[in-house]
């Protein structure tokens, strides 16, 4: 699976570096920044949580 | 397409009472249903409450603006920053601020909280009862922030009476003019309060946020006075009513709800999430104004270029077109995309600490007084607005 984030549309909730701390991580201002753009199947789960937890629908988990 | 509003009088929905703020979620999903533009019956403003449009203007700042021309209502003499300015102005404070108050330089103030949390429990739990609201509720978050500024603790009366100076000047006065004489003189103590605070820490910076403010730079030169007092008299007013309100609103709900309350004891891990949940469902900040800034249609309905908007965060979060069991409280839902700090470039600057403050409360709350229930006979009193529960009587047996 691939992960994206829209950065323009991510302003900070940070649920997603909350929920799926492998898979993102926060810039200075507490914005998302990917850890990783290609996610191995055990990181999905927490991928997907991070997608689903996103106020903004700002990040994208697509097939590769 | 058909009408939305067809009767003329139909849209017009009643949201400032103390019976709704106590129990709004069936409010809300009349308006989401029946007029998805509706109508204060006593503001007469539009309000928003379908969580595709809400979610929409919060985002479109160039058609849905913050810039009130009713500062003076606050008792401010300039727009409270960046709360009441538009991007791009807004945009370059928030660069400045968000560090300060994202989720990892909010960690540092954990312990903190945590100690204040213990300190005020232990005042009331041999008691076996207490008023939750004015016992632990409103002091947290106004000792949180006295942390955050660097503060002496020693100041928690006389912030609370400045806070109180605006936010409620009824207490002291029920004529109107008064009312906004008395928010006007605090308004005037509280930037008083702030200069003298920045003066000090010009001369002599410490590792605190006015000192931040102090040091920082816009556009390559230093804030002004007036910019770093209107981000004060922010903080201020944004952190204490609304993390009190919902740990009202939270504690409430835990204490009428033993079976959900029950689970959070057994397993605290589930607290972060409860957090979120009772956040979406509560909704303690029930919507943000917005002013309409170019002329928009909306589900048939006309807004016009300066006509105050209501975005009603609560009924949006309430919304089953996003929310699966909407009206379920499910601390284990595993899509929560809720509102409740707002959305788009205006997203809560404090929201990671609200988040802390909450969960560090509610940590300590039930890992101290696990049986707490609303005392027998007696009924939590909730104000409309930001649904402060300002009277919550918890009791609990004692060993």
């Amino acid at each position: 699976m691939k992960v994206r984030v829209d950065a323009d549309a991510c302003v900070g909730h940070g649920r997603c570096y909350e929920l799926a701390p492998d898979v993102f991580d926060e810039d200075v201002r507490g914005h998302c920044r990917i850890r990783t753009t290609s996610v191995s199947d055990e990181l999905e789960k927490q991928a997907l949580r991070g997608e689903a937890n996103c106020p903004e629908g700002a990040i994208v988990v697509e097939p590769d | 397409m058909p009408d939305p509003n067809p009767n003329p009088d139909g849209d017009r929905v009643v949201l400032g009472t103390p019976e709704i703020a106590a129990c709004p979620q069936p409010v809300y999903e009349r308006m989401r249903a029946q007029c998805p533009v509706a109508r204060d019956a006593f503001g007469g403003f539009p309000i928003l409450s379908r969580h595709d449009d809400v979610l929409w203007a919060l985002r479109h700042p160039e058609i849905f603006s913050s810039e009130m021309e009713m500062q003076m209502a606050l008792g401010t003499a300039r727009p409270m920053i960046p709360q009441q300015i538009d991007p791009p102005r807004q945009t370059d404070f928030r660069r400045i601020l968000d560090p300060q108050f994202s989720r990892r330089r909010m960690q540092a103030i954990e312990p903190n909280v945590r100690q204040h949390a213990g300190e005020l429990i232990d005042a009331f739990i041999d008691a076996g009862s207490c008023e939750f609201n004015s016992a632990f509720a409103i002091p947290l978050p106004c000792t949180a922030f006295l942390h955050l500024m660097g503060l002496p603790p020693e100041e928690l009366e006389l912030f609370l009476e400045l806070k109180d100076g605006i936010i409620r000047p009824h207490l002291k006065s029920s004529d109107l003019e008064e009312m906004q004489t008395i928010r006007k003189q605090t308004g005037e103590r509280i930037y008083a309060y702030f200069e003298n605070l920045i003066e000090r820490r010009r001369t002599k910076p410490c590792d605190d946020m006015t000192s931040y403010l102090v040091g920082a730079e816009l556009d390559g030169r230093p804030l002004t006075n007036e910019e770093i007092l209107d981000v004060c008299f922010l903080l201020l007013l944004a952190g204490l009513d609304t993390v009190t309100a919902t740990l009202g609103c939270s504690v409430a709900y835990l204490a009428e709800n033993p079976e959900q309350r029950r689970r959070l004891i057994e397993d605290p891990s589930l607290i972060p999430a409860a957090v979120e949940e009772l956040l979406r469902w509560e909704t303690p900040v029930t919507g943000v104004p917005r002013i309409v800034k170019r002329e928009v249609t909306l589900h048939g309905v006309k807004l016009e270029a300066g006509q105050l908007v209501m975005l009603l965060l609560g009924a949006s979060n309430t919304d089953d077109a996003e929310f699966r069991e909407a009206r379920k409280v499910d601390f284990d839902r595993e899509r929560n995309r809720h509102l409740a700090f707002g959305g788009g470039p205006h997203r809560c600057l404090g929201s990671h600490l609200a988040r802390l403050e909450l969960r560090v409360a509610l940590e300590e709350l039930h890992r101290r007084i696990p049986d707490y229930r609303i005392e027998p006979g007696k009924t939590p009193r909730f104000s409309p607005g930001i649904r402060e529960v300002q009277y919550l009587p918890l009791t609990w047996d004692t060993a």
